[in-house]
């Protein structure tokens, strides 16, 4: 059914690019500033849902009791279940000491990107045809500009927080290697950073947008599961990437006595 | 306090967001400014201005920038006041719980098991002190049934020989009461015997004497 309403659209390209209705720089390109697209309503139904749902699940215990408010129960199981697997599976081992300090951070960009995927497997812009210009409907994550500012914000958060905990230290272990490659190692470890930014970036994008054309064009059911799968899936690999580039950056030091015993340099290598 | 440090960290990204383009933004930025004026030519032909670029998937510009980095500032702090604080509480509440009750088990079984250690010794105790009180209840009932029986015997040796005394007087006084009967008897056969013998004069000679053993008696 909802492959075969994904299906109706004359052009499988309806279903994912941004419709915008009203641009301030119209045909601006890069400079161009939707403000009201079908992406941007997405969002907010994205945020909206999250800032209601999740503090309501989380708040639902099965009692007022010293056992029962520790508890989870119906909706909130589920919230804290992914929760608490991420936080011991994944934040744990990359993060270390960190773990509690970027926990809820992670857990947002987990379930903003989640809800954005999910909300885009809904034909939504079907049941709303109704609604002019295309307003509801389409997946925010297939929006390259939107996957890049998220992507951006893992970016600043390893930058600045490897700067917060280490300051010189985290600069100076770019400059690995013997002193005649140190620049240069230490311009393709600042240059790898950029690429592994884009790299989150369009991975994001391009799954999200790869797989609902191909719900578009197929309509099939199979595929609505495997897209519901590949809507976890890369909230997850957003999420456990993230992780690891912040652990790398704020765990510099451990990871140098790991790797490199008692050497004196203060460059340390994890990538 | 932990919202406040990557709040500073996403406040900036805003910023930097706002002022330039990042350079992940302005590597990506050229194939989507691309698209938009390649795709923009037929648009504008039909006449959609407004919808100019659209049909790219590249579609969208700074603004989406913008918008995202709003929205997602206002999750992530709505969410990191609302809903993770207490999640990341009852984490640690629940490892508390079960860290302080693990805790107890032990401490409590170690408890037990002391005092287990401790019934265990009082039993003993308790089993040898009865084993003691047995033995000399024992003790004491055999001094008192020997004392009872000596005493029993004691009592009837004196019954017996009091008995004994009291036969032999029932026996003197019935002695003594057969000699008597028997002399009495004698007495009674034999002046029977003599009135048989006395004649008229020897009647008379006696009464005579007897008269005047009488008158002697008078005077």
């Amino acid at each position: 059914m909802l492959g075969l309403l994904l299906g109706s659209g004359a052009d499988p390209l309806d279903h994912v690019i941004q419709h915008t209705t009203l641009d301030l720089n119209p045909g601006g390109g890069l400079w161009s500033f939707p403000v009201l697209s079908n992406h941007i309503v997405m969002q907010v139904l994205a945020a909206l849902l999250l800032i209601i749902v999740i503090p309501i699940a989380v708040r639902q215990r099965a009692g007022k009791d010293e056992v029962g408010r520790l508890v989870p129960r119906g909706f909130g199981n589920a919230i804290e279940g992914i929760c608490v697997a991420l936080r011991n599976q994944i934040f744990q081992p990359n993060l270390g000491k960190y773990t509690d300090l970027f926990s809820p951070y992670l857990w947002s960009v987990f379930f903003f990107i989640l809800v954005s995927n999910a909300l885009g497997l809904i034909p939504l812009g079907d049941w709303f045809s109704f609604v002019p210009g295309h307003l509801v409907g389409g997946t925010s994550t297939g929006n390259i500009y939107v996957t890049g500012t998220l992507a951006v914000a893992t970016l600043l958060m390893v930058v600045i927080n490897g700067l917060r905990f280490h300051g010189g230290a985290y600069v100076a272990h770019f400059f690995m290697g013997p002193p005649y490659l140190a620049w240069f190692i230490a311009i393709l470890e600042i240059a790898g950073l950029g690429f592994k930014t884009m790299a989150l970036c369009v991975r994001l994008c391009a799954n999200m947008l790869a797989g609902h054309m191909i719900l578009a064009v197929l309509g099939c059911i199979a595929f609505n599961f495997l897209e519901i799968l590949v809507a976890f899936l890369h909230a997850f690999i957003f999420t456990t990437l993230t992780a690891v580039f912040i652990g790398q950056a704020v765990n510099i030091h451990h990871d140098h006595h790991e790797e490199h015993g008692h050497e004196p340099q203060p460059a340390g290598a994890h990538h | 306090m932990h919202q406040r440090k990557y709040l500073g960290a996403l406040l900036a990204m805003a910023a930097l967001a706002l002022a330039a383009p990042s350079p992940a933004h302005g590597q990506h930025a050229e194939p989507a400014a691309h698209n938009a004026t390649t795709t923009q030519q037929p648009d504008t032909a039909h006449g959609a201005d407004a919808q100019a670029g659209e049909k790219s998937i590249f579609g969208g510009g700074i603004g989406n920038v913008v918008w995202t980095t709003v929205i997602f500032l206002v999750v992530v702090f709505v969410l990191g006041t609302k809903a993770w604080p207490q999640i990341l509480r009852v984490l640690d509440e629940r490892e508390k719980s079960i860290r302080t009750s693990l805790e107890n088990a032990r401490r409590e079984r170690e408890d037990a098991e002391k005092l287990l250690v401790q019934y265990k010794q009082q039993i003993e105790r308790a089993r040898v002190d009865a084993t003691a009180i047995v033995d000399e209840g024992r003790r004491d009932a055999e001094v008192v049934r020997r004392r009872i029986q000596d005493e029993a015997k004691k009592e009837s040796d004196e019954m017996i020989a009091r008995a004994k005394r009291e036969i032999q007087l029932a026996t003197d006084a019935a002695v003594k009461e057969l000699y008597d009967r028997t002399a009495n008897l004698a007495v009674d056969v034999a002046a029977q015997i003599v009135r048989k013998e006395l004649r008229a004069e020897d009647h008379r000679a006696l009464v005579l004497e007897s008269i005047e053993r009488m008158k002697a008696s008078k005077n």
